[in-house]
């Protein structure tokens, strides 16, 4: 039932780890160690951001703050979901957590949403049957990516792919004032801070970004309160 | 490339995506997170990806300043389509041709 929700998902989800796999050869990442990213790391955005600075050089420091940035929304996802698992052992708590990507959320939590009881066995079987085939498809198709990148000419320029993909994840959760706000506040910082050293302009986009969102939210407010 | 670095870079990474995924599951029951905290983790992420997507489609260089890049149309018209079409996919395809198709028109002019 889990398979058959997230079907249309796979669809992007195959799209999506073709794009990584080639991003991961095209940054000079050897195939073995691109392989490796692909089973421990496991995340597409966290792939495709960290790649540039690992291409640059940047500092390991920076490269593990911005992995833990662009994952923070997993925190959102684990607080959302803990009603439904919180009875497990930690250890079931623990893979389930690793195996729930976005996708795996995205069809799990408006059909659970108002589920009088959470964390039945039902809840939990659709859950895999989400991410076990997540999990594989996307093994298969970052293997596919590895071995196309090197065989693409670099004149395609199929990296841009990469970053049309962060845009594809981006837009769609652009979908209020203050986040749209907050988007362009730090495009902005990001545009104009690129050249400084150790890609500290994206710390700064990133502290402007919820400067500004938050801001742009408490303005909001005093109109939405009755 | 450096094995050493690049493998602990990996390592991080997996570290980030596993505190990220599963803290909250595992430890959730002693941390209430507080709306306050909730509001600023959401413009995190979208603000981290910005600044990803933002140097490539709009390169900056330390001599010469702002730079014009091909990619930045094809970006402004992937977003058009997205607007359009409401199509994540959409976004990828309609973007590599806009800028296959501009810089094939380039180089016949």
């Amino acid at each position: 039932m889990g398979l058959r929700a997230i079907a249309p998902g796979l669809v992007a989800l195959t799209i999506w780890g073709i794009v990584t796999g080639v991003a991961m050869s095209r940054f000079g990442l050897p195939e073995q160690a691109s392989i490796v990213m692909s089973l421990l790391v496991y995340a597409g955005s966290a792939q495709l951001t960290a790649l540039p600075l690992i291409a640059a050089g940047a500092p390991l420091w920076l490269i593990f703050a911005a992995g833990i940035i662009v994952n923070l929304r997993f925190i959102i996802f684990g607080a959302a979901l803990h009603p439904y698992f919180k009875d497990l052992s930690w250890g079931k708590r623990l893979v389930a957590g690793y195996l729930a990507v976005d996708i795996a959320f995205v069809v799990f939590m408006p059909r659970f949403h108002d589920a009088p009881q959470k964390g039945t066995l039902e809840q939990h079987w659709f859950f895999l049957g989400a991410v076990i085939p997540s999990w594989f498809l996307w093994q298969l198709t970052s293997l596919i990516g590895i071995s196309l990148g090197s065989v693409v000419p670099v004149s395609w320029s199929i990296d841009f792919a990469a970053t049309l993909a962060l845009l594809a994840l981006m837009l769609p959760l652009a979908n209020s004032r203050p986040i749209v706000l907050s988007i362009l506040a730090a495009a902005v910082v990001a545009w104009v801070a690129q050249t400084l050293p150790l890609r500290l302009g994206l710390m700064a986009a990133v502290l402007v970004g919820i400067m500004v969102g938050m801001w742009a939210e408490r303005q909001q407010a005093p109109r939405g309160q009755r | 490339m450096d094995t050493q670095y690049l493998y602990s870079a990996i390592g991080l990474l997996a570290l980030c995506v596993v505190i990220c995924r599963t803290s909250y599951l595992v430890f959730g029951h002693h941390f209430p997170l507080p709306p306050k905290i909730r509001s600023a983790l959401r413009y995190a992420p979208l603000a981290a990806i910005t600044a990803i997507i933002v140097p490539d489609v709009l390169p900056w260089s330390a001599q010469l300043g702002p730079q014009f890049d091909l990619k930045c149309l094809a970006a402004l018209a992937a977003i058009g389509v997205f607007l359009w079409t409401r199509n994540t996919l959409l976004v990828i395809v309609s973007g590599m041709i806009v800028l296959w198709s501009l810089r094939g028109l380039l180089m016949l002019f």
